[in-house]
């Protein structure tokens, strides 16, 4: 069956000779505009003045328009309408648009870009996380609090108190394709737009209101995206506005591409935070009080934020059972870049709080930091089903509390917890323990040079937060030849989401993937999609084309089922043949005599996820359908006079149910951990004190090369399938794997930790800096 | 040609047009890199001479003597492979960064400059080639047509390391080079050492040098070996590859290192 | 303007251009060979990595003019016909690509190795394909099989 086969990616063939189109490919007609923002390099002030006289004048320049230019209000936000298109009046940030050039390239575009005149009063701007806090500028009206018992009892009254502050920096997506789209103008006014975007009905949404249009005057198209992860999420709505406003008022298509360093100062990054804990723990290293004060730089605008930092609270848990906890969360407006998605969207922030929280405890206690972590576990899900040989009832039997399912601090209970099998697995593949003493000794020898070993768990909750999004549709053609058309609301930013939908249509019609042609994710073919995002693109759109392929599917059964005289139930459809009566009729014989009986050979599906009920005010309810383990084992050396380090070794084990396909998956786990490892050590985000982005390139932001990636790299499948009804009971993997990366911070502070006594309290990132100056801490 | 009062010399380009972005280039720009007899390198009466248009991949393949060392490792730690093929090592001191990676190895090979104009040609030490950041003693009309570096100091022994947030593709936090000559039992005779990316021009550590005088690797095993007064000429500074108490501490390692790697290579 | 006169993909094209045109816009624009990408444009991710003379060298450091009188070899030129280049064959069978924008670069940057180490009588081990490597950036893969990709088509070119 073509399900669970490590097929390769669809699109491989036309990648690896160059003919794969992303939007800046697409041949576009000969009268293209294109278009290029002129930037705000102040973070805060009011425009004085903006002469664009000059900018009007330059060769190339067809069109420049400012705020004051455009007929009605165009908003790139996805949820507050607080970000126009072109700054109005104000500035917020250093890089906000305040102007638009189109031209007839984009080099005069971009020339031209730069010779405004702007004149701006500037005014004292808000760049950290403290400055925000003190000028009280936030949004929503105060922090959100999600309590569980009471953990400011349990801590007052525990034996021992942890406490502490992390710091951890944002990370730029560094997508490799840069933000891209091209609007071309149809009939009667309507608009086509190809975007770069993992939310092409966001797209189409916010140009419709820009263009004062209904939505069924725009059709956006995605074939496919040189990277997302998460920064395609809503950033491409300005791009994509700006190129159907141009549309609009010049009758001509227009074309919008970032340059890198414009990409990297205008779009989004992930949120930094702050977390600060106070943790109660008894002498075995059990928490039995936590408490967790979260503060989030979102930037200037709402755009994902609430969401975002809703998420860390939810996985500021991880894998371990809080009896008593409060996590307050501070969503804080500064005037920077607004902060959005990225891979992850908040839950990486949130489980790194936990993890130090663990590795402070276990250094305080002198317990090992494994074995902590596996006593504060969720309790184990319980074997269930027939032969289980439970009962439950009786006058001896265990009481539901001290069997069942333990709850997360926003009151789930936690059902589907393999992470003690996992972790025992893990360490044994990984010879943990016999690494870890052997580190020990070695360490003991070199005076120079420290290695550090360390193991995290993850555990992810899968399902957008907000419940509405949790929804997907399909659209499956199947031709009178026997071919196959697939489409559905996903878009593929390289994560294989096409190849292992077209997985699933042909094991519903039991022909080989090839027959299935995967086509553009297109809003005129399935409508009101969700973005893809919150790793739920092959568990939502995998559901609805199985739905889809099923009604045809089921119309091909009865159809030859009443022929041969049999019931539709036994009939078969497999190895590319339909299984009828004794005969194994070809599939594409069938399909014909199925058309010719006038048969329906297309299908819309739908799916919804169901099981979910989330109140994000109260924080309580369930807002995940089930939770993605894994977990990993790095090692790291490091230089303790330059502070240089690398990762020697990284063994990983990862949940994705029944894998779809394994050799995509193993993909996610590879590609999640390198990013993650990145954001944690060389990632760096730098603004000068006017906030300004000064890492605003590759030559000064560093994001993985090929040598930082672990020089032995061991990645395994566990093997269960998914305990929830997913698609053939996979579990997403897009998200998951990133936070493996964590294990690769924990063994650089378990290397500095071993050059002296004292808690080194590392930040994120460790650049080599960083760790140098906690080795400072360590040796007091 | 090169007369006219706006042109601009090129050889590989590297650096020149990711710093023109879509800035149209001001003047012309005139392309050495074909030029057959700017690519010669190889002993000439007066020591080895390299000429402007030597690309770095070449220098990296070329037979040299070991007081070459640290040239060929900068040449390896020079952008990417693919830069490597373009870009040359006269770009590299032309173009004046305080991070060229190619200087501080020509600084302890006491390398001079040769230009040529249209007044003749005319050599000029290095140190005084390099007046600033992105500012040379050339003259309006001269091209450097390559670096001479003398026979005397070829037979050396020499290292060469760089500090990034990364090894590669990164320009450096700092770095440092070092020309030995040992005496039989393993002293250092003569040093020379040079420090980039921690001034506006890559500068010679004297006090250092003098130090060196007379030590072996035990001496230099001590990590507290160089001092902060050695460090004297350099004014290292924050910036977003590090704050500069870092860049401080990180330079003092770096050059112990890179003197312990050009005397473990020195024969005994 | 500038004439430019240059072998792609093996054949001869010839345009007039501006002075400042780069070589990647060139190709992209003049000649719609867009499988050489932009990623960074400042010559660092190494997206636009194709073959001059023989050599890699990213086409994005490159003003077309200083290519005249070049043989340039792009993604597009590898394939003969159907049959793929074995070092394109490979990225394929080993899932050396996710979104595939790093690939054309790979691809290029891979087969100039293949071919400099074995000109030079030099192993491609691991370790030296990491450091061959480092001008070419991936954000998705964590380059695993990339490096198994170049390791297999390395045995096999």
């Amino acid at each position: 069956m073509s399900v669970a086969a490590p097929l390769p990616h669809d699109a491989a063939p036309l990648h690896v000779t160059g003919v794969a189109r992303y939007v800046d490919d697409i041949p576009r007609p000969a009268n293209t505009l294109h278009l290029a923002f002129g930037l705000s390099e102040v973070a805060r002030g009011r425009i004085t003045a903006l002469d664009l006289a000059t900018v009007r004048a330059a060769p190339g320049v067809v069109l420049a328009m400012a705020a004051s230019d455009l007929a009605r209000e165009a908003d790139c936000s996805p949820s507050a309408n607080d970000e126009p298109l072109l700054a109005k009046g104000e500035v917020f940030y250093a890089g906000q648009p305040v102007f638009l050039v189109a031209a007839t390239s984009h080099r005069a575009a971009r020339r031209a870009a730069r010779l405004a005149r702007i004149e701006i009063a500037e005014e004292p701007a808000l760049l950290t996380i403290e400055d925000a806090l003190a000028a009280d500028s936030r949004f929503e009206e105060g922090p959100r609090i999600y309590v569980k018992g009471d953990a400011t009892t349990a801590i007052a009254t525990a034996p021992h108190l942890i406490e502490g502050s992390l710091t951890m920096g944002g990370q730029e997506h560094f997508y490799l394709e840069g933000q891209a789209a091209l609007a071309l103008p149809q009939e009667g006014g309507d608009m086509v737009v190809q975007s770069s975007t993992q939310h092409p009905t966001e797209i189409q949404h916010k140009v419709a209101d820009a263009l004062g249009l209904p939505m069924n005057a725009v059709r956006v198209e995605t074939r496919r995206m040189g990277g997302g992860f998460g920064g395609k999420e809503s950033q491409g709505n300005a791009l994509a506005i700006a190129c159907a406003l141009v549309a609009q008022a010049t009758g001509r298509p227009a074309k919008m591409r970032y340059d890198r360093d414009d990409d990297m100062v205008i779009t989004g990054k992930r949120h930094d935070f702050r977390i600060d804990y106070r943790a109660g723990v008894d002498a075995t290293g059990r928490i039995l009080g936590l408490e967790f004060v979260h503060y989030c730089r979102c930037g200037w605008a709402q755009d994902l934020s609430l969401p975002v930092a809703d998420r860390a609270m939810l996985h500021a848990d991880n894998a371990y059972h809080l009896p008593n906890v409060r996590i307050e969360s501070h969503r804080l407006k500064t005037h920077t870049q607004s902060a959005t998605a990225y891979r992850g969207f908040g839950g990486p922030q949130g489980m790194l709080g936990i993890e130090r929280v663990m590795d402070h405890v276990a250094q305080a206690l002198g317990i090992d930091p494994v074995a902590l972590r596996q006593a504060n576990y969720y309790r184990a899900a319980p074997a269930s089903g027939p032969g289980t040989g439970r009962r439950h009832g009786g006058a001896h039997s265990p009481k539901p509390e001290e069997i069942g399912p333990e709850t997360t601090p926003y009151h789930m209970p936690v059902e589907d917890f393999i992470l003690h099998e996992m972790t025992a697995r893990l360490l044994e593949s990984s010879d943990y323990a016999a690494r870890k003493a052997e580190i020990a000794s070695w360490n003991a020898a070199s005076p120079l040079l420290k290695r550090g070993i360390a193991f995290s768990p993850v555990k992810f909750g899968i399902s957008f937060t907000l419940t509405h999004l949790n929804q997907a549709g399909a659209l499956v053609h199947v031709y009178q030849d026997g071919s196959i058309h697939m489409n559905h609301g996903g878009t593929e930013m390289g994560q294989g989401l096409f190849q292992k939908v077209a997985q699933v249509a042909a094991a519903r019609f039991g022909v080989d993937p090839g027959r299935v042609k995967i086509t553009a994710t297109d809003t005129g073919k399935v409508p009101n999609t969700s973005a893809t995002a919150a790793s739920s693109g092959s568990d939502l759109n995998g559901m609805a084309v199985k739905a889809a392929c099923d009604t045809i599917r089921d119309r091909l059964a009865a159809f030859v089922a009443e022929r041969h005289q049999t019931d539709p139930a036994m009939v078969r459809f497999e190895g590319g043949r339909v299984h009828v009566g004794g005969e194994a009729l070809p599939f594409e014989q069938v399909v014909k005599a199925a058309y010719e009986g006038r048969i329906s050979l297309s299908a819309t599906g739908f799916y919804a996820t169901p099981k979910l009920r989330w109140d994000r005010i109260r924080g309580e309810g369930r807002p995940f359908f089930y939770f993605a383990y894994g977990c990993a084992v790095t090692e790291v050396v490091l230089d303790t006079l330059t502070g240089e380090n690398r990762i020697l070794r990284a063994d990983i084990l990862h949940d994705c149910g029944a894998s779809l396909n394994p050799a995509l998956d193993r993909g996610q786990i590879e590609g999640g951990y390198v990013q993650g490892a990145g954001w944690l050590t060389t990632e760096e985000l730098v603004w000068d004190d006017k906030g300004r982005l000064k890492t605003h390139a590759p030559s000064t932001y560093k994001i993985p090369a090929c040598s930082d990636r672990p020089r032995v790299f061991k990645v395994a499948l566990w093997d269960g399938a998914n305990r929830e009804d997913t698609i053939y009971r996979s579990k997403a993997v897009g998200e998951p794997p990133f936070m493996l990366g964590i294990s690769a911070w924990l063994a650089l502070s378990d290397a500095v930790q071993s050059t002296g006594p004292n808690w080194p309290d590392l930040p994120a990132p460790a650049t080599a800096e960083a760790v140098l100056a906690a080795i400072g801490r360590a040796r007091g | 040609m090169v007369e006219g009062a706006r042109a601009r010399v090129v050889a590989g380009g590297t650096d020149l047009f990711p710093q023109l972005g879509d800035r149209l280039p001001d003047g012309d720009l005139v392309d050495l890199g074909r030029i057959r007899d700017l690519n010669e390198m190889g002993q000439c009466p007066d020591g080895w001479l390299i000429g402007a248009g030597t690309t770095w991949s070449e220098i990296l393949r070329a037979e040299m003597p070991s007081g070459f060392d640290g040239l060929k490792a900068a040449a390896r730690e020079v952008g990417s492979v693919q830069i490597q093929n373009r870009a040359t090592l006269v770009g590299n001191i032309c173009n004046a960064s305080p991070a060229a990676d190619g200087i501080p190895p020509l600084l302890t090979l006491n390398a001079k400059v040769i230009l040529v104009g249209p007044r003749g040609t005319r050599r000029m030490d290095l140190p005084d080639f390099l007046r600033g950041p992105r500012q040379t003693g050339m003259r309006q009309g001269e091209i450097v047509a390559g670096v001479l570096v003398p026979r005397g100091v070829c037979e050396r022994s020499a290292a060469f390391r760089k500090l990034g947030a990364r090894r590669y593709l990164v320009i450096s936090i700092a770095m440092v080079a070092a020309v030995l000559r040992c005496d039989a039992a393993g002293r250092i005779a003569n040093a020379r050492v040079a420090v980039g990316a921690a001034s506006p021009v890559a500068r010679r550590l004297p006090a250092l040098e003098a130090a060196l005088e007379g030590a072996d690797a035990a001496a230099l095993a001590d990590p507290g070996f160089v001092r902060p007064e050695h460090l004297a000429p350099l004014a290292p500074v924050s910036d977003v590859r590090g704050s500069a108490e870092y860049r401080c501490d990180a330079i003092a390692e770096l050059c112990r290192r890179t003197v312990l790697d050009a005397l473990s290579r020195s024969p005994r | 303007m500038a004439e430019v006169t240059i072998k792609v993909n093996g054949a001869p094209v010839s345009r007039d251009v501006p002075d400042a045109m780069l070589l990647v816009e060139f190709l992209r624009e003049e000649l719609r060979l867009t499988g050489t990408h932009v990623g960074c444009d400042t010559s660092q991710c190494g997206a636009c990595v194709v073959h001059l003379d023989g050599r890699a060298v990213k086409s994005c450091t490159t003003l077309a003019a200083q290519a005249y009188g070049a043989e340039v070899t792009t993604i597009e030129g590898l394939a003969a016909g159907e049959e793929l280049h074995p070092m394109q064959r490979a990225f394929h069978e080993n899932h050396g690509l996710q979104c595939g924008f790093c690939t054309p670069g790979m691809i290029m940057t891979g087969i100039d190795m293949v071919r400099r180490y074995r000109a030079a009588g030099q192993e491609l081990d691991e370790a030296a394909i990491r450091h061959e490597l480092e001008g070419n950036l991936c954000r998705c893969t964590g380059y695993h099989n990339i490096v198994k990709s170049i390791r297999q088509a390395a045995g096999e070119m």
